[in-house]
């Protein structure tokens, strides 16, 4: 589903990203932790381009993104990878002058170009997924931090897409709003959904998560099973930050 | 005092003039400055100088110096414009210049987090400017808006000098009839007080209307 080729990212001379290769299959679900600094989320937008690459290739879903290419190519293909790719953010995003349901309609009527009617059709039923049917008309924020986020899950939904990127989706919440969140990405991940979670929950990693990529100074240093990069980590990088991030 | 009752329809008639080129001027300055601030900001390179020099050169000279080259100067090649039409274009292209330095503020304001939610869910750049992005920078701009629009008013009066009967050649017409000054002055001049109070209390209630979010 996401291939990803010799990916090299840099701000003039600062490299964040350094050669990272991996292959991620369709319905699988990854989580990609490590210290603040080291790449992860650059890496995720980096798929779906938010970030344009430096050097290297991308697939995903068979759009082949290529640092070799023109800029309008690449505009090109980024524009199709993101019909197919659904993105969660760290500040949620919504759009604060819609309404939430507004704001899932909204790549339906403009992307889509599906009527009014449809997009409402498929709007609602997304809400009452995530579970705030009962918050269609109001602004994004008369809602928690935690609601607002699943509304923004909805909005990535609306798209169908294949993919689902997180960038940190539960770093800016309340600790108690973190649950709701998260219990809405388990049942993603059991549907089957493909996933890309940049994460410091690791609880969640563990039981959600089919894969660890533990990124450190913009390279995956590690690439595991939960259990064993949580049991066992095999690099002393790994082992560090899991000592450090146990103290709590 | 009766002077001045029996010339009020004259002068309302001066006001409806101040009134409409205020709003004619506006409505195209608005246009002319939402056009120029995506081009400052989203444009290539072209486009991006083209308005910058706009803005720059507008900015910097006396209105009075534009409406003269409008009305009078444009003559030399040719184009001879009423005297109305002429005021709408040369504040319409006056006020533009300041409308777009307000709307590029605004555009700066709203968060690039906005743009990203955008084209992440597929709009291209474009779509999410114009669906996004603009709608949230006109509530942004609309207090300093109102300030041009305010300021706009008060500004149509230096149109008078090229025979536009506005409210201030109203007066001054009045005044050549009567050869009396400071009634008719402080007549429009509280007239001008009336109608910026309540393009100011209007544009309070829009703010208000739109930032129910």
């Amino acid at each position: 589903m996401i291939q990803v080729m010799d990916l090299s990212k840099s701000y003039d001379q600062n490299e964040v990203l350094k050669h990272i290769s991996l292959t991620i299959p369709a319905h699988q679900v990854v989580a990609v932790i490590g210290p603040s600094g080291s790449g992860k989320s650059t890496f995720l937008r980096c798929l779906n381009g938010l970030e344009m690459i430096t050097s290297g290739a991308i697939t995903v879903n068979n759009h082949h993104l290529n640092a070799t290419e023109s800029k309008k190519k690449q505009q090109k293909t980024i524009h199709r990878v993101r019909q197919d790719t659904g993105m969660v953010f760290q500040q949620f995003n919504l759009y604060p002058h819609k309404t939430v349901i507004e704001n899932v309609m909204e790549a339906i009527i403009v992307v889509k170009k599906q009527s009014k009617e449809q997009a409402k059709t498929i709007a609602s039923q997304l809400l009452k997924r995530v579970g705030l049917q009962e918050k269609e008309d109001v602004y994004p924020s008369k809602l928690s931090g935690g609601q607002q986020q699943r509304v923004a899950i909805a909005r990535a939904l609306a798209m169908e897409p294949k993919i689902m990127l997180f960038d940190e989706p539960t770093s800016a919440l309340d600790p108690e709003l973190v649950g709701e969140v998260l219990k809405v990405m388990k049942e993603l991940a059991d549907e089957g959904m493909t996933m890309v979670i940049v994460t410091h929950e690791m609880r969640f990693a563990q039981d959600a998560a089919d894969r660890i990529l533990f990124m450190a100074d913009g390279q995956i240093v590690e690439d595991a099973e939960p259990k064993k990069f949580f049991s066992d980590p095999s690099t002393e990088r790994a082992q560090k930050f899991l000592a450090k991030v146990n103290e709590f | 005092m009766d002077l001045i009752i029996d010339n009020i329809p004259f002068l309302l008639k001066g006001a409806y003039y101040t009134l409409l080129i205020t709003v004619v001027s506006m409505f195209f300055g608005l246009i002319i400055g939402l056009i120029t601030a995506i081009a400052r900001l989203k444009g290539n390179r072209f486009f991006r100088n083209v308005a910058r020099v706009y803005v720059s050169i507008i900015r910097g000279t006396p209105p009075l110096v534009q409406i003269f080259i409008v009305y009078f100067g444009l003559v030399d090649f040719g184009i001879e414009l009423g005297s109305l039409t002429a005021a709408y274009i040369a504040l319409s292209i006056n006020i533009g210049a300041y409308v777009s330095e307000a709307f590029r503020g605004a555009i700066q304001v709203v968060p690039a987090g906005q743009t990203e939610a955008a084209l992440a869910t597929g709009m291209t750049e474009a779509q999410a400017i114009r669906r996004i992005v603009i709608p949230q920078a006109i509530r942004i701009a609309i207090p300093p808006l109102g300030n041009t629009f305010v300021g706009m008013l008060k500004e149509t009066s230096l149109v008078s000098v090229i025979a536009v009967t506005e409210l201030m050649r109203s007066a001054q017409l009045l005044i050549a009839q009567y050869y009396v000054y400071m009634p008719f002055y402080l007549t429009i001049a509280l007239m001008y007080w009336i109608m910026s109070t309540v393009f100011t209390f209007i544009l309070n209630k829009l703010e208000k209307r739109l930032s129910v979010y």
